[in-house]
């Protein structure tokens, strides 16, 4: 037995590892692939064959408006949580490490905690009769509770609190790639913090923020217990329409075609982000 | 391709159904399904010998996906009516077997072919008493923002109610509701968007008015009767109360039929019935269960609040139910 295996080719004996990822692939192909198309199927047979479905979808206002609030929201979202993890990011990247894996940690503790709980925990935060409103009634700043809930803004303070360990992450390993020196030449030269971080950090962090940019609009793109909890029905995003559409309307043609068009954006949104990331390790940089 | 799929789902589904002897009760959960339990389930356990494990929240989606798969792992679902009498007609639901079932005393205004009666109940007007000043009488209130301000909370999903309740606080008399004037219930009702909080659970409902957080709404008046046992300062108004009803559903394909169609039986009975009102402050669809309750708690049900109730007309709205989900849902996202 052991002379015959010594005495393969060697390219049958080389370890591909296609063996090991059977399983693996077996599970992707019956729990995804298999009801993706069965999802497409669904939506081109029901409630007769054809594309009226996507006709319905691309022809109304109302879809067209969801469709709207969707990028709407993952943008919002995308560019205030750049705006909030990009200091975190540089403090990480410049803090000492003991003290940094410190902070890494309460951040990564927050990824651990239960979604559902975080959201509600921002309900009673925001609400009208919450904390926040609370308190600023108390101290007189305001005499009418500030509308925080069931519109954008609810959404995007629970969004952006959500989406922030995605956004930090990346975003500290490309810092951490840049020479602080360039920082201390640009200062030398006599340009001001601003212009050093203008000129200098914020082209060099580009790849970082791009990368963690595209991962927080891609998630959001397809969020639902957030802006089910904390928006209005305004702010109703593709995937809240698709429950409603499969739970409640039992339009499952329909909520299957909405289904795909999402899959198609996010897979389209997908394939850019390996391309910027790509492009990035063709340049050999950080 | 799709029947490989739905049978892998359903079978997935089934794994969860229920062995011999046991079946699955799904209702919407919170304060009614609790009483459910305690009133329906507890005593049919103790006499039938078959065990009743509860699920839930209903889910029409799930309910469909599980008859389509062929994996039915619900053998008992409380339903609204209107999406039962749609059910029946698209072939979800199993006949009910009034052999089984003694149909004598049921309410027939909540009993078909394919579902009898769970209980009924009135859509109220309800307010925080510590968020509203005065005391409104009846759902125009609702819409007057200057004598009225505040949140006001309706329920979220398409159904029954919101849509009487706005043509008749826009003064259409209470005869003349059906057909429905959606155009004239939307206009009437975007005078007030703005101010609208939706409750989609009977726990929302409850907890919105209890906080203050919407100072009225249109609430189920055995939620009413909860949040006022917990002693909740709320007050409600049975002004132009609207009744629907909830009813009791076999999917079709259940595993556990002839154990459904017994629990059917005995959720039905005078005595069960009885005791779930008490619980609940909902009414008991059955005829003769009113003999079995204390006079106080006959007295805080529906039934004593017939003068000027509307009964929400089930019929038309299974009839009409995708049309108006339509155009409910893209108005709310508007």
């Amino acid at each position: 037995m052991s002379g015959n295996l010594l005495h393969r080719p060697p390219i049958l004996r080389r370890p591909d590892g296609t063996g090991g990822a059977l399983p693996a692939l077996t599970l992707i192909t019956l729990f995804f692939v298999v009801p993706v198309l069965a999802l497409l199927l669904r939506s081109v047979t029901e409630p007769v064959p054809g594309l009226q479905n996507y006709a319905i979808l691309f022809g109304d206002g109302t879809y067209a408006r969801v469709f709207f609030n969707t990028f709407l929201v993952a943008t919002v979202v995308t560019a205030v949580t750049v705006i909030v993890a990009f200091p975190v990011a540089w403090m990480l990247a410049i803090m000492p490490p003991a003290l940094g894996s410190i902070v890494f940690g309460i951040i990564i503790l927050s990824m651990w905690t239960n979604l559902l709980t975080r959201t509600y925990a921002w309900m009673v935060l925001l609400q009208r009769t919450g904390v926040i409103n609370r308190m600023l009634m108390d101290v007189g700043l305001i005499s009418e509770p500030l509308p925080l809930i069931n519109n954008l803004t609810g959404v995007t303070i629970g969004m952006v609190y959500i989406m922030l360990p995605f956004m930090i992450l990346p975003l500290v390993g490309t810092l951490r790639a840049i020479d602080p020196m360039t920082l201390r030449a640009a200062a030398l030269c006599g340009a001001s913090p601003f212009d050093a971080f203008r000129r200098i950090l914020l082209p060099l962090s580009l790849p970082g923020i791009a990368a963690g940019g595209l991962m927080v609009f891609v998630m959001s793109l397809g969020y639902f217990v957030t802006p089910t909890l904390l928006g209005g029905t305004s702010n109703m995003m593709l995937a809240g329409m698709i429950a409603q559409m499969i739970q409640s309307l039992l339009n499952w043609g329909l909520g299957s075609a909405a289904a795909f068009i999402l899959l198609l954006v996010t897979m389209a949104l997908y394939a850019l982000q390996l391309r910027l990331v790509g492009a990035k390790r063709m340049t050999g940089g950080i | 391709m799709k029947l490989i799929l739905t049978g892998i789902l359903a079978g997935l589904l089934a794994a969860t159904a229920a062995h011999a002897d046991e079946m699955v009760f799904t209702s919407w959960g919170g304060t009614t399904q609790e009483a459910q339990t305690k009133s329906w389930a507890a005593p049919f356990e103790a006499s039938s010998g078959i065990k009743v494990l509860q699920d839930g929240p209903t889910d029409y989606g799930k309910l469909k996906a599980m008859v389509e798969g062929g994996g039915v792992a619900w053998d008992v679902v409380d339903v609204e009516m209107d999406f039962a009498i749609k059910a029946a007609k698209d072939g979800l639901l199993e006949p009910i077997d009034f052999n089984v079932v003694p149909k004598a005393d049921l309410d027939p205004r909540f009993t078909t072919d394919h579902a009898v009666g769970s209980f009924y109940y009135s859509f109220v007007l309800a307010w925080n008493k510590g968020a509203v000043s005065g005391e409104p009488t009846g759902w125009a209130d609702m819409f007057d923002l200057t004598k009225f301000p505040g949140k006001r909370t309706f329920y979220k999903w398409s159904a029954p109610g919101v849509i009487e309740i706005a043509l008749l606080a826009d003064g259409v008399p209470a005869d003349k509701l059906y057909p429905l004037d959606l155009d004239r219930a939307f206009k009437k009702l975007d005078t007030i968007k703005s101010e609208i909080v939706w409750w989609d659970s009977g726990a929302q409902s409850q907890q919105l008015i209890a906080s203050g957080e919407a100072a009225f709404g249109q609430l189920w008046n055995g939620r009413v009767f909860a949040l006022k046992q917990d002693g909740a300062d709320v007050g409600a108004s049975w002004n132009q109360n609207m009744t629907a009803a909830d009813v009791l559903v076999i999917p079709k394909g259940s595993k556990n039929k002839a154990s459904a169609m017994k629990f059917l039986a005995a959720a039905t009975s005078p005595k069960s019935q009885a005791m779930f009102a008490e619980a609940s402050g909902y009414a008991p669809i059955n005829t003769a269960a009113k003999a079995e309750m204390p006079a106080d708690v006959v007295k805080s049900l529906p039934d004593a609040y017939v003068d000027g109730q509307i009964n929400l007309d089930m019929s038309y709205w299974a009839e009409n139910r995708d049309t108006i989900a339509e155009r409910w849902y893209a108005w709310q996202a508007k």
